[in-house]
């Protein structure tokens, strides 16, 4: 029972690792805690839904083409919202990309319904393995996200452009004196940010039904993971959401399943309290 | 100008600079019109009291204060339109006094970043780097030390590494000498020369103002925003400070 509570747990963690991620890339590099995030991951569940079920296409090509299109939209969201208001200070960034999560989340609302949707894909038999029950989205979500997160720790350590985007996350004004030109650094941040909340959007919509308020959802375990992890830490996002994933998981061993989405709110409670730079990330100093 | 009675083009100012005004926000001008040309290959000191506007001077230099007037020109070139990293394309290298490294990143990252978008400016290769880090042996035998472990003098050397990695003609430089000891400030005051030997022109915005006249061709008296007094250096280096930041006996 707990083995399987722990495997349950590490999947649904990894699944959060996606959102928390560009959560963290986010706060990191453009200094603000963007609340749209949930809206995005909601519109990229739908987007990979009107390509699998609407355009009969397999869900690895809906998934592809679902994370190219909400990059798309979120270059957009910053060129007409964020890039307007990136001299005006976080709080209004934080105001704005509220907002922004409810304008993605009713536009969903209002193309497709209140109605619970689902992917267009075979229904497999789970498989058993030493006393374990894993179905096949779950082998599928593990695969998916362990490649991603190979991707983007390649991506950030070896090449220049993920130098580029730490170099900005540490210290802004050195990056642009040292040549780096930070709209080309943001708008490719955001595509990334796309490509991770689709990829999100995708896995939580293979492990619940697809409704327009999918992100919302998960908003509060997002920001849990990665303020656990300690916001702006690539490897504390990630950390922090495979504790939150199996904590929720195992905590259903002595709490009611309802009353699971508030470990993630005691986890944020207790970690403001006692160390709200989280397990990675940096004491912040105030003059 | 003329030299044994033949005309010599007067040679164009490696940093122009014409009627800059700057500040923050909607306060008011901190740089309140400052005209300056300083010729290439020198090392120009800009010297002046505490909140005279030398660092905001040198920060709307290098982009990162917008100039609500005037001009800049690298080398002949208008920069003052572009972006901090556009004028870091055009030759113009700036080392902050604080956070002048990436601390977040090794030694070997900061000195990659140095150069990673600078690939397209004339002199930026391997070989040229080679030839800088080989005047900086102890920053490269750390190539993998995190920058925020480095002592504060070993700091200031990785900064100037990565500052002439990109083959600037022209170096900023605020106050490089803040926080280290007299030993320090003399080995970096050393290669401030070094580096005006090498070919480019350095302003240095300092507070130490015996270390920068010491090696400064020239220097000019920053006071409220404005240039109140520009001499030699040598013609500086005895005179009296108050006399100096007050405007007395200029």
């Amino acid at each position: 029972m707990l083995a399987q509570l722990l495997l349950n747990g590490l999947v649904t963690g990894l699944v959060l690792a996606l959102p928390a991620l560009a959560l963290t890339l986010i706060f990191g590099i453009l200094k603000f805690p963007n609340f749209a995030i949930g809206g995005m991951l909601t519109m990229g569940a739908y987007l990979a839904w009107v390509f699998n079920t609407l355009a009969g296409l397999p869900l690895l090509v809906a998934t592809v083409l679902a994370a190219g299109s909400l990059a798309l939209v979120a270059v957009l969201c910053d060129m007409a919202a964020f890039a307007h208001l990136r001299d005006r200070g976080a709080i209004t960034l934080l105001v704005a990309s509220i907002g922004l999560s409810f304008v993605l989340e009713n536009i969903c609302r209002f193309a497709f319904g209140n109605d619970a949707r689902n992917f267009d894909i075979a229904v497999a038999r789970p498989i058993r393995w030493q006393g374990l029950r894993v179905n096949h989205e779950q082998l599928v979500t593990v695969a998916a996200v362990l490649g991603c997160l190979a991707l983007l720790y390649l991506l950030l350590r070896l090449t220049p452009l993920g130098r580029a985007m730490r170099a900005m996350a540490d210290n802004a004004s050195l990056a642009a004196v040292r040549g780096i030109d930070q709209t080309r650094v943001t708008r490719i941040t955001w595509v990334i940010i796309g490509v991770l909340t689709a990829l999100a959007g995708v896995l939580v919509g293979l492990d619940r039904a697809i409704d327009p308020l999918l992100g919302w959802n998960y908003q509060i375990n997002m920001f849990a993971a990665a303020i656990l992890g300690g916001l702006g830490s690539v490897l504390g996002a990630v950390v922090g959401a495979l504790i939150i994933g199996v904590v929720e998981e195992v905590a259903t061993l002595v709490l009611p399943i309802n009353y699971r989405q508030a470990i993630a709110f005691l986890a944020i409670v207790l970690l403001l309290l006692f160390r709200p730079h989280g397990l990675f990330g940096r004491r912040a100093i105030r003059k | 100008m003329r030299l044994n009675g033949a005309h010599v083009p007067a040679p164009v100012p490696a940093l122009a600079v014409q009627g800059l005004r700057a500040g923050y926000g909607r306060g008011g001008d901190i740089v309140c019109g400052i005209d300056l040309a300083q010729t290439p290959e020198t090392i120009l000191a800009v010297i002046g009291p505490n909140g005279s506007g030398k660092s905001t001077f040198v920060k709307t230099l290098a982009g990162l204060v917008p100039a609500r007037a005037g001009a800049i020109r690298i080398t002949g070139t208008d920069v003052t339109e572009r972006t901090p990293a556009q004028r870091a394309a055009a030759g113009l290298a700036y080392v902050p006094q604080e956070a002048n490294v990436f601390r977040g990143m090794t030694v070997r990252e900061n000195l990659k970043l140095a150069t990673d978008f600078l690939h397209g400016r004339a002199g930026v290769c391997s070989a040229y780097e080679e030839k800088v880090l080989a005047t900086f042996p102890e920053i490269v035998r750390r190539e993998g030390v995190l920058a925020g472990n480095l002592s504060g003098g070993q700091r200031q050397m990785l900064a100037f590494a990565c500052a002439l990695l990109a083959n600037p003609e022209v170096l900023l430089l605020d106050e490089p000498s803040a926080g280290l000891s007299p030993a320090l400030v003399l080995e970096v005051m050393a290669l401030v020369e070094r580096v005006r030997a090498a070919g480019v022109t350095v302003l240095l915005v300092e507070q130490n103002v015996s270390a920068a006249l010491a090696v400064a061709d020239e220097a000019v008296v920053l006071v409220g925003g404005r240039i109140g007094r520009r001499a030699f250096a040598r013609e500086l280096a005895g005179a009296d400070l108050g006399d100096l930041f007050l405007g007395r006996g200029s």
